[in-house]
């Protein structure tokens, strides 16, 4: 049996569940990344429809207590994910290479996708820890502060502009690959996961612009 | 009026020194149902003998004749030129070891891959010639044998990026094997000992989910299908312990 | 140079190798098996329809036993088998069968209830017995009694060669791939291993082994159109008729398939006129009735074959840029069908034709297919002229299938022969000792190192090899095709015979460094050119017609002259032609010559028939697994 090890163990069990708990893990905080992101579209998302709608919601999350631990917890979810998820991103500029030259070879779209999810992952890390870091330390959140602070700095609407489709692309695709990797979907459903994916997230981006707008041209009294 | 078809073949023979590798230009006119096997013979016997590729049956059932053809990896003897635009270039497989010009060495990879899997029934029974073979549902040889139709022919390791990046990933082709075998009740291996082969970051866990394999597979198998519950199965076999009883599940091929 | 030394060397590692390579490990011999590609690639994987075994648990196959598949085996030889093996054979199919079952065959298995199948074309209900349920199913197939031919969908080579090497790595079985063996090496009396050429790097290695085994297949590369693996071009059988002493048995004893694909010869098995497919004609009109009103498309397929160029031949072929053909019709099995049990044969239309057998006619027409002759050896499996070297599968000439075999009978022959010779060498094994002189291996390796070098240096001339491999097919089809005839294979010879001579004086264009196929062919060219003179002089010499072998200035089967096997051996490697002798067909006659009941013709019977010996008198059913 493979399960008796060739070479000396000083495991008495030479069985190890880490891999499968590390995936698992990988694949929940994803799906809670996912899931947050949604309903952080609709909290955002209602500025379009009103600002003072937002800040009632935005009261209830403090009043609640859930943007004091609810936001730290995100931060360390976002952490989790990229370790577990970064596992499997080669670092190697070698490996790199024979990743992209595969892609390109094969003219494959689902390899793209995940050259797609591995650079944006990388930059999600670095510009959801600026935004979560500077949301975090000025509570409670209200249209206006937002509005203020892209209006102070044109940096902050350039930031947006990167960050909003970098995180609508790095979701979608992993809603995609959740679907696929964990045999939800079948073989004929791939396509047209796909499609309906790039519908939602193509629906959210534009509402992420739509709100990035809003608050650009919020007059702040 | 035919075309005139020009092929960029990957030429390397490492067995001489004065070798390097090189992409060589072929021209051939096209004849009525060309495939690549008619097509690289006619360009061995009429132009270059020393061009070096595998075929063998010739019939797109034994999985020899593997290669990358305009960057995706397929059968050569089922590829027609009339598919193609009249330029085609042919590359070997990556991640096999070359024995020279589009010919790679499988039998070894794939060899090794036996051993490693124990690709075979695991059975404490021993065969007795003068009983009855022991019964078995219809349905159930069905779903075994398709399966069990991979020809070993390389193209999904081929395809797959994570095998390209790490070399000690098992591949589509393993992982199905795996699954058929788990199918098969002739094999009593239990869940554990298929965990213990293919539950790790080498195995299904390593699959990245890019399913090149699924769509390169001159066989048409399900591998994506078969990753997938393969990678549900063996996460509940790893966390059911864990979790409370409504929650856990006995994940069926 | 390496040596490598086991007890066994299988050359070939196919389904008759590889499992005589597993009997010898099962009894703690060292079993190497040499293979030109990698096991799982032999061509053994390419037969799609089944394996013959009278294990009677279908309907239709209710009431079978070895004595009707005997039956039927002989009449398919046309009374050209050696009755022992045959009986042999058919007394251990069904053991084969189950234990390839326990190795891990998914073979279809039995439905319990009114089921629906084709004959002829037309739907019919046929009730499986509830109590059979899960247990073996078979197929019809051509020239048999009895629906007998377990399957595996139609992928049947394919599910028992993988389950066979899944056992043979599991036994520890080595098989070392991309390897060519160019010589044996022997001292005149035994056989002590081969010269054999790596296909990976060019070098030459020595093989030492007590006991050699010849399982490459069959030589149906000769021909230009075959339904055969690039790989099955005859090299074991050249390096045996090589040594002088060892005989290839009945050569002329050539099969033709009556469904290759036009115009790749890919076959499409057979399972689809057991299943119920027609053949068509120019105006789409089903012409088998005619000719065989009982069996139709089912007769055997000497029968079929012959009766397909017989049409064309009458004006009724369609014509098209490859040449004339007919048509195979599979369209009114349904799509259901046509997707579930002859996905293979969809695959095939559609990828290689670009034709949907859903809804269109198929282009076939007869091509070479199966090669009756080959090494002869006696019923253990223990080749004539040499100790310690075997043969089995098509390579050998068992003989079981003598002037034709019955579909199903060759692909169970490989596991059959595999266990019965395998326990055979096993018992030689046990018993052997050999003496391996290291000068012979020495001289042997030291030949061939001269002959590689004389052709890359051009020493015996400049011919190129693949012409003149050409002129070897050209020369071949003329007179050893489907109809033969005295004046055509006269022609053929002679132009042979021009061939063998430029096959002697070939030279490489390439550098011949590595792997070099080029090499490779010009290494065997004048092996096969002689194996091609074999099928020619036996089919000039064999007066009669026989199965197969189809002689049309010699019409009648000829039981008084010719119940006999042929002997070809070619004792001094500079001559031009074999020396051919010949042999009783069988010793043993359970069942004496008679008529065949299809296929029609004349019969010369023999002078004293001989009395029939009692049945299963000998070849008892031998079990193998320990």
């Amino acid at each position: 049996m493979s399960s008796i090890p060739s070479y000396a163990t000083h495991k008495p069990e030479t069985s190890c569940r880490c891999s499968a708990y590390l995936d698992w893990l990988q694949m929940l905080t994803g799906a809670c990344l996912i899931l947050f992101m949604l309903m952080h579209l609709l909290f955002v998302g209602s500025a379009i429809i009103s600002p003072s709608l937002m800040n009632g919601l935005s009261k209830v999350f403090e009043w609640t207590g859930m943007a004091q631990i609810g936001g730290p917890v995100i931060f360390f979810l976002l952490l989790l994910h990229f370790v577990l998820a970064a596992r499997k991103i080669p670092f190697a500029s070698k490996q790199q290479g024979i990743m992209i030259a595969n892609a390109r070879r094969m003219h494959h779209l689902d390899t793209w996708l995940w050259v797609i999810q591995a650079v944006s992952g990388m930059v999600i890390l670095v510009m959801g820890s600026i935004h979560l870091w500077t949301v975090l330390t000025n509570l409670p959140i209200t249209a206006q502060k937002n509005a203020m602070r892209l209006q102070d700095s044109r940096a902050w609407i350039g930031f947006y502009i990167v960050f909003i489709p970098m995180v609508w692309l790095h979701t979608g695709i992993g809603f995609y690959r959740i679907m696929v990797k964990w045999g939800i979907v079948g073989i004929d459903g791939r396509p047209g996961l796909r499609k309906k994916d790039a519908l939602i997230a193509a629906t959210a981006m534009v509402i992420g612009f739509m709100t990035l707008w809003r608050f650009v041209f919020l007059s702040i009294n | 009026m035919a075309r005139m078809l020009t092929f960029n073949i990957f030429r390397y023979n490492p067995q001489d020194s004065a070798s390097f590798p090189h992409m060589q230009e072929f021209r051939l006119e096209e004849t009525e149902s060309m495939t690549l096997f008619i097509a690289l013979n006619r360009l061995r016997e009429e132009q270059d003998h020393s061009l070096q590729f595998d075929f063998c049956c010739r019939a797109a059932i034994c999985g020899a004749c593997a290669m990358v053809v305009n960057g995706r990896p397929g059968l050569a003897c089922h590829t027609k030129t009339k598919d193609f635009p009249d330029k085609i270039t042919l590359m070997p497989l990556p991640v096999f070891k070359l024995v020279g010009d589009l010919s790679v060495d499988t039998g070894t990879w794939f060899r090794g891959m036996a051993k490693k899997i124990e690709s075979w029934c695991h059975t404490k029974k021993v065969f007795d010639p003068n009983a009855q073979e022991e019964r078995m549902d219809n349905a159930l040889a069905e779903r075994i044998y398709e399966l069990d139709r991979c020809v070993e022919c390389g193209c999904c390791v081929a395809a797959c990026g994570t095998a390209l990046m790490r070399d000690d990933f098992l591949g589509a082709t393993a992982l199905n094997r795996i699954a058929r075998f788990i199918l098969d009740p002739r094999d009593e291996r239990t869940e554990k000992d298929y965990f213990d082969i293919i539950g790790t970051d080498e195995g299904v866990f390593g699959c990245m989910g890019l399913f090149g394999c699924q769509d390169v597979c001159p066989k048409r198998l399900p591998l994506q299908e078969v990753l997938g519950k393969l990678r549900l199965k063996m996460a509940f076999a790893a966390a059911n312990n864990l979790l409370p009883k409504f929650l856990r599940r006995e994940v069926r091929l | 140079m390496q040596i490598f030394q086991s007890d066994l060397l299988c050359i070939g590692a196919g389904l008759a190798g590889e499992r005589v390579a597993i009997e010898a490990a099962d009894n703690g011999f060292s079993a190497i098996c040499l293979s030109l590609v990698p096991a799982r690639r032999s061509h053994s994987a390419a037969a799609m329809g089944g394996m013959q075994a009278a294990l009677g648990n279908s309907a239709m196959g209710e009431g079978d036993s070895p004595d009707v598949h005997f039956a039927d085996t002989v009449k398919g030889s046309d009374w050209g088998c050696d009755q022992e093996v045959a009986r042999i054979f058919v007394n251990n199919a069904p053991i084969a069968m189950r234990q390839m079952a326990f190795w891990g065959v998914p073979w279809n298995r039995v439905i319990g209830g009114e089921q629906t199948y084709y004959k002829g074309g037309k739907p019919f209900q046929a009730y499986e017995k509830p109590e059979n349920e899960g247990l073996i199913h078979s197929r019809s197939f051509g020239g048999t009694a009895k629906w007998r031919t377990c399957y595996t969908s139609d992928g049947t080579g394919h599910a028992v060669l993988y389950a066979l090497d899944n056992r043979a790595t599991q036994m520890g079985v080595e098989v070392h791939d991309k390897t060519e063996a160019i010589a044996l090496i022997h001292d005149g009396s035994t056989c002590m291993g081969a010269v054999v050429r790596c296909m990976k790097t060019g070098e030459l290695r020595a093989y030492l082994a007590r006991a050699v085994l010849i399982a490459t297949g069959g030589y149906g590369r000769l021909y230009r159109a075959t339904t055969n693996a690039v790989i099955c071009d005859g090299g074991g059988m050249a390096i045996a008729l090589d040594t002088g002493v060892v005989p290839f048995g009945n050569p002329e004893a050539i099969q033709f398939h009556p469904t290759g694909v036009v115009p790749t010869d890919i076959l499409v098995t057979e399972g689809c006129r057991g299943d119920g497919g027609t053949l068509l004609d120019v105006n789409e009109y089903r012409f088998m009735p005619d000719y065989e009103p009982e069996k139709q498309e089912l007769a055997s397929r000497d029968v079929v074959s012959r009766r397909m160029v017989e049409h064309i031949r009458k004006g009724f072929g369609v014509k098209s840029v490859y040449g004339q053909h007919l048509w195979l019709d599979i369209r009114h099995l349904g799509a259901h069908h046509i997707h579930t049990k002859l996905r293979e044969v969809e695959d095939i239309c559609q990828s290689f034709l670009g034709v949907d057998p859903v809804t269109q006619l198929i282009p076939v027409r007869p091509t070479h297919h199966y090669s009756m002759g080959g090494l002869r050896v006696n019923k253990d499996g223990a080749a004539y002229g040499l100790k310690g070297l075997f043969s089995a599968g098509e390579a050998s000439c068992w003989d079981m299938h003598g002037f034709n075999r019955l579909g199903g009978n060759s692909l169970a022959e490989t596991v059959v022969a595999g266990m019965v010779i395998g326990g055979k060498v096993v018992e030689y094994l046990k018993g052997a000792d050999t003496v391996f002189k290291t000068e012979t291996m020495r001289d042997a390796v030291a030949k061939q190192q001269a002959r590689i070098q004389s052709l890359i240096s051009g020493a015996n001339g400049g011919e190129d090899v693949y012409a003149v491999r050409e002129a070897m097919y050209d020369a071949l089809i003329l007179g050893a095709g489907i109809f033969r005839n005295g004046k055509d294979l006269q022609e053929s010879i002679a132009r042979l015979n021009t061939v063998l001579d430029r096959a002697r004086k070939v030279g490489l264009k390439s550098s011949g460094l590595g792997a070099s196929p080029e090499l490779s062919l010009a290494l065997k060219i004048e092996g096969q050119v002689k194996l091609a003179l074999c099928v020619t002089h036996a089919a000039l010499n064999r007066t009669e017609s026989r199965g197969a072998h189809t002689r049309e200035d010699f019409p009648e089967r000829n039981d008084r002259d010719w119940l006999t096997r042929t002997l070809a051996t070619w004792p001094d490697s500079a001559a031009d032609k074999p020396v051919l002798n010949y042999e009783p067909a069988t010793k043993v006659f359970e069942m004496p010559p008679g008529d065949r009941g299809y296929g029609g013709g004349k019969t010369i019977p023999m002078d004293n028939p001989p009395e029939a010996a009692p049945k299963g008198a000998n070849g008892k059913a031998q079990g193998s697994e320990k």
